[in-house]
């Protein structure tokens, strides 16, 4: 086998069955939260997931480590089956993918010791022996910066940005190949933000790890990922590598996204045009026939709310665009 | 003339565990017409030295010990419970952050669109409703009138903070204060309340004052811009001015640890440490600890007001940064 990706996601779909009414007669109906999408992440690199509240991202980051099970698709780790597996297979596997949540507030247990959380993990998986499980936990928490004397602490002891802290350690701990880190900054300050990220940043390097950063906000993921995939309502409308994205962006959703994120820098943002979107997002129980983002689309066709449109390349092997208005860049 | 002025206010919180001083002697005045930015990071009092003067707040745990708020010349700090109502919610309105919360959620829009208009302006439960559907259509909301029969769970986060919007203006406010009124929501939509905002302040010529701790916002939407810190302001200058020749440590350090989308940045210089506890403040600057330009002077005492130029101030002792 030639180059092998260290995740592979097939066509990946997350639907959540609603109830409809007092008593459910007739036809079931699903909110399509995720509703096929497909990338690969190489090892040590960063892909940052983004978009608005609802379009399936927190979703597609769960389906990622089975904390909610996909519908449908297929999830290979390092060429390994990840969605068939079961049982003891799928404990074992397991540790390699783990996560970071956006509230350090609700993911970690207020009952027990920084000691008692970052053993866990070791102890779920049978990876720890006592005296190397000390010296383990004690390693990590000493990487993210947080004093020793810690472990016999509360977490309602410590401020958010500490929290966050731990909840990275409580990833790290296990030595997984990837991280999935859902919105990590969002709910600190900006100068608590700036120290986290950096964290983030140096721990990923010198762990040589891989990462899929879920924000709403683009400077963060500008700032931490290699790769972005931006989505719309349960689909990926445009990847690209970071600096091509923002540079120039591709998308009609893609481009009103990045023209709608505002700039600390008053010059610049006073000469900024914005492009609006009309209307807002659509139901993801009944998404728009055809292309999604028709309904909102600047330059939509009258095509466009028949044929979908598919992930295509777009110039370099790394950049792909949903979007039938696109015409492929002629190679240089 | 400026329109609401606040000098020297203090807001403290008596609780069990001692003073909290949340606003620790804090003076800026706002003009007709403008809009006056308010920047800080969580804790620092851009929120609590609104809501105090406004007697949003309950009291006790709430005292303020000293202070002015003045509104055309009149002290609303002295004023009585009555007078007060009289200006807050017609004069000066408030938009808040969560549109979810802050909406009666056993209301219909119309009930609590008419309310301002017929305790403020006295007008007939027709004439306000008049009033208010027309309000919804300025504010961008199609068919006013079955909006104004709907609830407010009927209506997406955008939606809710332009009924907010709407019903803030109703009364034709001279100040409206603004608390991270698009924090909750998504960029997108951030980008067209921003825009609503700005083409009714145009149309108008109201004051904003704007409360955020996002840099890019007041960027884009401040004339003036005021930096808060651990009760404090510790600097405050046009909005251009305190981007480029910021003169204050604290600023400084926030607009280059802020990540930017139109930068390829490789390290994010850091402020170290977190904000004081704000029951234990001493007497000297309240930023002295995650200073890098920290003096022996500024342990001891909070500096004065330094003037740089007629519009822009610091409070900082250390003058070469």
């Amino acid at each position: 086998m030639a180059h092998m990706n260290l995740l592979k996601v097939e066509n990946l779909k997350v639907h959540y069955p609603i109830r409809t009414g007092f008593i459910n007669l007739g036809e079931k109906k699903f909110l399509k939260a995720v509703d096929g999408v497909s990338f690969e992440l190489n090892s040590g690199e960063v892909l940052g997931l983004v978009g608005e509240s609802g379009c399936g991202k927190s979703s597609l980051g769960k389906a990622l480590l089975r904390l909610q099970e996909p519908t449908s698709g297929s999830i290979h780790l390092s060429g390994n089956d990840f969605m068939g597996i079961k049982g003891e297979a799928l404990r074992k596997i397991r540790p390699q993918i783990q996560m970071i949540f956006q509230d350090p507030y609700a993911s970690l247990n207020p009952r027990m010791t920084i000691e008692a959380t970052l053993r866990e993990p070791l102890e779920a998986h049978g990876l720890c022996d006592s005296s190397e499980g000390n010296k383990l936990v004690q390693q990590v928490l000493d990487r993210v910066g947080i004093s020793p004397k810690a472990l016999q602490k509360y977490p309602h002891e410590f401020s958010g940005g500490q929290r966050q802290r731990i909840a990275i350690a409580r990833a790290l701990v296990l030595k997984p190949k990837i991280i999935v880190a859902d919105e990590p900054v969002s709910s600190l300050d900006v100068s608590v933000q700036a120290q986290v990220l950096n964290l983030l940043k140096e721990i990923q390097r010198e762990f040589k790890l891989s990462m899929i950063f879920i924000s709403h906000n683009l400077s963060v993921v500008k700032y931490i990922a290699d790769r972005i995939a931006v989505m719309y309502l349960g689909k990926i409308v445009e990847t690209a590598d970071r600096t091509d994205i923002f540079k120039n962006p591709q998308h009609p959703y893609t481009q009103a996204l990045i023209s709608a994120v505002p700039i600390p820098d008053p010059k610049i943002e006073k000469m900024r045009k914005r492009i609006e979107l009309k209307g807002e997002l659509p139901s993801a129980v009944t998404p728009p026939t055809g292309c999604t983002f028709h309904t909102r689309c600047p330059i939509a066709k009258e095509s466009c709310k028949k044929d979908s449109p598919q992930l295509e390349n777009f110039g370099t092997s790394n950049w792909q665009v949903s979007c039938f208005e696109v015409k492929s860049r002629p190679s240089p | 003339m400026a329109i609401l002025e606040i000098k020297n206010l203090q807001a403290h919180f008596h609780t069990r565990k001692g003073i909290v001083k949340a606003v620790n002697g804090i003076s800026y005045s706002l003009e007709p017409g403008q809009t006056l930015g308010i920047v800080g990071e969580s804790g620092s009092g851009k929120s609590v030295s609104q809501l105090s003067y406004l007697r949003l707040l309950p009291s006790p745990p709430l005292r303020i010990p000293q202070g002015q708020v003045l509104y055309r010349g009149q002290d609303l700090l002295t004023l009585p419970e009555d007078k007060l109502r009289a200006i807050r919610g017609h004069k000066i309105s408030m938009i808040f952050q969560e549109p979810m919360t802050s909406l009666n959620p056993y209301l219909t829009i119309g009930s609590q669109l008419i309310e301002p208009l017929m305790i403020h302006l006295g007008q007939s439960k027709k004439v306000a409703w008049k009033e208010a559907c027309d309000a919804l259509t300025r504010v961008g909301i199609g068919e006013a009138d079955k909006a104004m029969k709907s609830y407010p769970h009927e209506f997406s986060g955008g939606m809710r903070q332009r009924v907010m919007i709407a019903m803030a203006l109703t009364t034709r406010p001279e100040v409206l204060i603004a608390d991270e009124p698009t924090t909750a929501l998504d960029v997108t939509v951030q980008a067209q309340i921003l825009e609503l905002l700005k083409k009714l302040q145009k149309e108008t010529g109201m004051a904003i004052l704007l409360i955020t701790h996002d840099l890019g916002v007041i960027a884009g939407m401040a004339d003036k811009v005021v930096v808060m810190y651990a009760g404090r302001v510790f600097e405050e200058g046009p909005v251009e001015t305190l981007f480029e020749k910021s003169a204050h440590p604290y600023t400084k350090a926030l607009l280059k640890s802020t990540p930017r989308m139109d930068q390829l940045q490789e390290q994010i210089p850091v402020i170290g440490g977190t904000i004081p506890d704000l029951s234990q403040l001493s007497s000297g600057c309240p930023f002295y600890d995650r200073c890098s330009y920290k003096k022996d002077i500024c342990q001891e005492t909070f500096p004065l007001e330094r003037k740089l130029s007629s519009s822009h101030h610091t409070f900082c002792h250390v003058e070469e940064l």
